[in-house]
């Protein structure tokens, strides 16, 4: 879009245009939102993401976020540590937390191998994963990367990795949303369950 | 399946148009450069969700507006007496564009051919003929999406692989991990490949009967036309249940060569489907003319193929098919139309077998009735 604003409301959309998932209509309206409601929330924003940057890092151990040296997960002892979920992303944890039935640790490798976008796997945390494998007594490692080309390929870089080292390697199965209607399912997804089909 | 009506609206040169139509033959006649072909791209949009000519969807909007409709009244069903179903299109000078079934938007893009197949012959199909292997290689691709989501995820997962992979090679895979990495698009190719192939063989088989019967009829006699697939990676022919390990194998011994050219040297997308008449590479060795007649049999083969895995027929459109051919082989298209809605445009008099149960007038970008 034009630079039709003047310099800093300008400047100003140009930075949240930049933001992922914010197009240039939407950069446009929370900008005009920003410029309109009081300083001090504006302030409070400001403080809000200055501070969550400075105090948020990685996890030492799972590169999850962590406002210490070790995440949530990481920390409680309850969990176990002989089984890793390896995900691509930290918002990935989330996800296999709200179903309540994983209590193993994580590994969150920070994306996934892709080299049209220049991501080969000396870009993600693999090598910490291995170091994990031998250090932590790891005997299962889940491979919860996500169901499409890139997730794949690094699900099955990882695979080879971890074969030599014996443990046991698994990957989520693919299939039919729980609760939805057969009729509602497209076509490749039907198509992949068919194929994972099992005998009752 | 057929559209009862088709309604234009800013689309291209048309301000606006209103067309009823009907099961059996439509002929648009008018003057070249009179809006025919629009026609034909504005019912084939509505059905594949893009211009056949391959022309990005603004330019389509008409000049001087922000968005084109297309409107289509549907007869689904394979007997065409089916319910009563609209789709409708808008197409965006700037901005997403909208398909609704029924006033409701579409859940899935592919949900529309339920509603709604085409089928369409231009002139310039004469290059899957004349032209090189690429052509081919889509027209089957194309052919297959068109029976099996299963295959457009298939071809889209290819295309994708081979972009990392060709990324990869290019990068000119420096140390262990690239190496590695490269293994792992390997297999990636060789599985997303050989799940393209086996569709592509399995659908070249369906295609050949088909294409003898279209061929032999239009040109008037007995012709043996048959395809050759042809793989550099399978040099012996392809085992479908083997195809994925011959496939990789042939990767992992390109490896050096590829890495100093920098792209993937096998797999489908360098395959070529060779199209034989009476033995000889019509490519090289057909005249114009069967060549035509040739273009002319893939595209109603695909039809045939088409019509006999939905059990319906897709809507037949033909872009100035008579211009292309002698007043024989004109008459044994007309004698060999299949049953089913066709529509089909002309700039001069169709042969007197056509017999069309409508007649339209296109000038200058309007449609006017025409005595049947």
């Amino acid at each position: 879009m034009a630079s039709v604003y003047e310099g800093p409301i300008q400047a100003l959309i140009d930075e949240l245009g930049r933001l992922p998932g914010v197009g240039p209509k939407s950069a446009q309206r929370i900008a005009f939102h920003l410029l309109k409601i009081p300083p001090e929330d504006v302030a409070r924003l400001a403080t809000t993401i200055v501070e969550a940057k400075r105090q948020v890092t990685w996890c030492r151990r799972c590169f999850n976020f962590a406002t210490g040296d070790l995440c949530t997960y990481c920390l409680d002892e309850r969990r176990d540590r002989t089984v890793c979920c390896v995900v691509e992303e930290a918002r990935d944890i989330v996800a296999v937390e709200r179903t309540h039935e994983f209590h193993g640790s994580y590994h969150v490798l920070q994306g996934a191998i892709a080299p049209i976008e220049g991501v080969g796997p000396e870009q993600l945390r693999i090598k910490e994963l291995l170091a994990r494998i031998g250090d932590e007594g790891i005997t299962e490692v889940i491979l919860a990367t996500n169901p499409n080309i890139e997730g794949e390929a690094t699900a099955m870089y990882l695979a080879r990795l971890c074969k030599p080292l014996e443990i046991r390697v698994t990957r989520l199965a693919s299939g039919l949303p729980v609760g939805g209607d057969l009729e509602y399912a497209d076509e490749i997804t039907l198509g992949r369950a068919l194929e994972g089909r099992r005998d009752l | 399946m057929h559209l009862a009506s088709l309604e234009l609206r800013d689309f291209r040169r048309y301000v606006h148009a209103d067309l009823e139509l009907g099961p059996g033959v439509t002929v648009l006649e008018g003057a070249n450069g009179a809006g025919k072909t629009t026609i034909l791209e504005a019912a084939a949009w509505v059905a594949l969700g893009r211009s056949f000519r391959g022309v990005p969807d603004a330019t389509l909007v008409r000049d001087g507006a922000e968005t084109a409709v297309v409107r289509a009244a549907v007869r689904s069903g394979s007997d065409g007496v089916g319910r009563h179903q609209t789709l409708d299109a808008e197409l965006r000078r700037a901005g997403r564009n909208r398909v609704l079934v029924n006033g409701h938007a579409l859940a899935r893009a592919r949900d529309r051919l339920d509603l709604l197949r085409v089928t369409i012959f231009t002139p310039d199909d004469l290059a899957l003929v004349k032209g090189g292997p690429a052509g081919r290689r889509e027209y089957l691709d194309d052919l297959l999406g068109f029976l099996a989501a299963r295959y457009d995820a298939a071809r889209a997962d290819y295309e994708k692989v081979l972009r990392h992979r060709n990324a990869l090679l290019k990068g000119g895979l420096r140390g262990a991990d690239a190496q590695h990495t490269l293994e792992v698009f390997d297999e990636q190719l060789a599985r997303a490949g050989a799940e393209l192939v086996r569709g592509r063989l399995r659908l070249v088989g369906r295609l050949e009967a088909h294409l003898g019967a279209a061929y032999a009829a239009l040109a008037g006699r007995p012709a043996e036309v048959a395809g050759r697939y042809e793989a550099d990676w399978a040099p012996d022919g392809i085992d479908p249940d083997d195809a994925e390990a011959v496939l990789r194998d042939a990767l992992v011994a390109l490896h050096r060569r590829e890495v100093e050219r920098g792209v993937t040297l096998a797999g489908p997308h360098r395959d070529e489907w060779r199209i034989l008449l009476d033995g000889m590479d019509a490519r090289t060795h057909a005249s114009q003319g069967e060549q035509r007649c040739l273009a002319l049999a893939l595209r109603l083969g695909g039809h045939a193929v088409g019509r006999e895995t939905i059990g319906a027929a897709p809507v037949l459109l033909l872009d100035d098919v008579f211009s292309e051919l002698d007043p024989t082989r004109a008459d044994a298209l007309a004698a060999a139309l299949p049953a089913g809605q066709t529509l089909i445009t002309t700039a001069t008099t169709i042969p007197t077998a056509v017999r069309p149960e409508r007649h339209l007038r296109v000038e200058a970008g309007r449609v006017l009735a025409g005595a049947a």
